[in-house]
């Protein structure tokens, strides 16, 4: 009997020696430590879901490879420079019309007859929507990288991010003058652009607002060259613009109000004419991590149209409806 | 004259015959010893054209494979800091100056939440105080490496190629690297950025074809 007890006990304490040694072997696993050293940036990338005012509503993906710049011309439809050149789609994203260019388009504009401006890497070309070519200018200076062009009805600015200002020509590519060149005997700062992300916007008073990225600014001049204000700080929360350069593009609802773009935290944002956060159109999970280049353009519907060169498509977002509810 | 026998003659042949090899060989490996010592070009073997074919043991140990770190599949986990058998470890942030932009608001200098732009200790996201930065004019800022306080974490490096234009990048040093036949780092590594490079080409940076003076290699210890 005591020999059949001890048996007993010998096999338990074997047994529950066995199922420890097989739980360390196959049950728990390797502990993941953190480490002290990770930077860690998901929290910068959170944003308030009661900020976003903006849904999406349509994307749609051009046949180009690769993707620069975006534009609306007066009959709404969405025009798309690539490296291999031009689409124009109808407001409802279906391809109307391609015609091949050189070099790829680095930005593009259009003006009141619907003519298509675009800047290419030394020289800006005029061409009517069919393509053809109407007029082309040179860019002065070495290795200029013209990034925006906006066009008045008497004026084309164009954007050198390679020589940090902007060129006013008349229509007929004679140059006017410069704008924001370092000045400090009038208080113009200079242009500071570390990456070549350097845009521009007329608005609807007849000034032109530039960014000055590398001060987080954007700074409203009038035609002639003089600085008249300048709003933007440098922040990582929602109301500022983030990293080393922003915002990397921006234009204008029909109310006056500036849409922003910024890389580093990829967001697309609303701010008031006085330059006040007003709301977020795309939050950084709208985008591919490290996403840069979010061109912008709004059509006559007030509707935000997003060139995203990751995924290689065009985003239409569009204001969100606010359903009041009858109070009792 | 005493005259030889065919015996001895044969004799002092075959002695004669070892004595001239043995003389070759000592002479000669005397003139490879002598050859070996030091190159007289003056030059550093990743600037010399014969450096593929050169037979002098520096070039030997330039011509070996080494560990290097792909920056463009580098995550920034920080293992780098803590995985190297060395201590520090001899993974180093290193500075492409050409694709910096010098910028005032450095993502790879500065807390992202930091709002006056000063060297203040809080202010920085090097936790050694590996990252200088120094005034050049309004409003540009050079920032340069202290490679003896650099513990290669690779914060600064995440912070500036999320928020600037990726111009610091993490690198193995090979003037510290002692070459592991398997690399503590690249066993541990997240995201397999280790391989090993041909010495004469130690440097594996994203984004800018020109090599600063900074990224040069100087020596391969094998």
């Amino acid at each position: 009997m005591k020999t059949r007890i001890l048996i007993i006990g010998a096999v338990t304490i074997l047994l529950v020696i066995i199922i420890f040694m097989a739980r360390d072997l196959f049950l728990t696993r390797p502990k993941i430590e953190s480490n002290p050293f990770e930077f860690e940036m998901d929290d910068l990338k959170k944003s308030d879901s009661s900020q976003i005012a903006y849904q999406e509503i349509k994307q749609f993906k051009p046949g180009l490879s690769e993707i620069y710049g975006i534009a609306v011309d007066p009959l709404d439809r969405v025009l798309v420079s690539g490296k291999e050149g031009v689409e124009i789609f109808t407001p409802e994203g279906i391809i109307q019309n391609r015609w091949p260019t050189e070099d790829g388009a680095l930005t593009i504009a259009t003006d009141q007859k619907g003519n298509i401006y675009l800047g290419m890497p030394d020289h800006i070309e005029i061409r009517d929507s069919t393509g053809r070519l109407i007029k082309t200018w040179k860019i002065p200076g070495e290795e200029p990288i013209i990034t925006s062009i906006a066009v008045t009805d008497l004026f084309v600015f164009a954007a050198d991010a390679g020589r940090k200002v902007v060129y006013r020509y008349d229509l007929s590519g004679t140059l006017l003058n410069r704008i924001g060149e370092k000045d400090p005997q009038n208080s113009i700062p200079g242009f500071i652009v570390p990456s070549p992300y350097f845009d521009l916007a007329p608005d609807r008073n007849g000034f032109i607002w530039i960014a000055n990225p590398g001060r987080h600014e954007l700074e409203k001049y009038n035609y002639e060259g003089k600085l008249l204000s300048k709003w933007g700080f440098a922040s990582v929360t929602v109301d500022g613009f983030c990293g080393c350069c922003n915002p990397s593009h921006f234009t204008f609802l029909h109310d006056g109000s500036f849409v922003t773009s910024e890389k580093g935290i990829e967001r697309v944002k609303v701010y008031s004419p006085q330059g006040d956060f007003k709301c977020i159109v795309a939050a950084p999970e709208s985008f591919e991590e490290g996403t840069r280049g979010l061109d912008l353009t709004v059509d006559a519907h007030d509707r935000i149209l997003v060139l995203d060169p990751v995924r290689k498509n065009i985003r239409i977002f569009v204001k969100k409806v606010v359903q009041k509810t009858d109070e009792r | 004259m005493k005259i030889q026998n065919r015996r001895d003659f044969l004799d002092t042949l075959v002695r004669g015959g070892f004595l001239t090899i043995i003389a070759l060989v000592g002479g000669g490996l005397i003139l490879r010893s002598r050859k070996s010592g030091n190159c007289t070009l003056n030059i550093p073997c990743d600037n010399c054209l014969k450096a593929d074919e050169c037979s002098y043991p520096e070039a030997i140990s330039f011509r070996q494979t080494v560990w290097q770190l792909d920056p463009s599949k580098c995550i920034q986990c920080g293992r780098c800091a803590t995985n190297c058998v060395l201590t520090p470890s001899a993974v180093k942030c290193v500075h492409v100056y050409a694709m910096c932009g010098y910028c005032d608001l450095c993502g790879g200098y500065f807390k992202p939440e930091t709002r006056t732009l000063n060297t203040g200790a809080e202010n920085q996201l090097c936790p050694t105080n590996a990252l200088k930065r120094k005034f050049v004019e309004d409003p540009f800022f050079e920032y340069t490496i202290d490679e003896v306080l650099c513990i290669g974490c690779g914060k600064c490096v995440k912070g500036c190629g999320a928020f600037g234009n990726g111009s610091l990048q993490l690198q193995v040093r090979h003037d510290r690297c002692v070459n592991c036949n398997q690399c503590s780092i690249a066993r541990n590594c997240p995201s397999g950025a280790y391989r090993r490079v041909p010495g004469n080409k130690p440097s594996l940076l994203k984004g800018y074809a020109k090599e600063s003076p900074s990224i040069n290699v100087k020596k391969v210890q094998v």
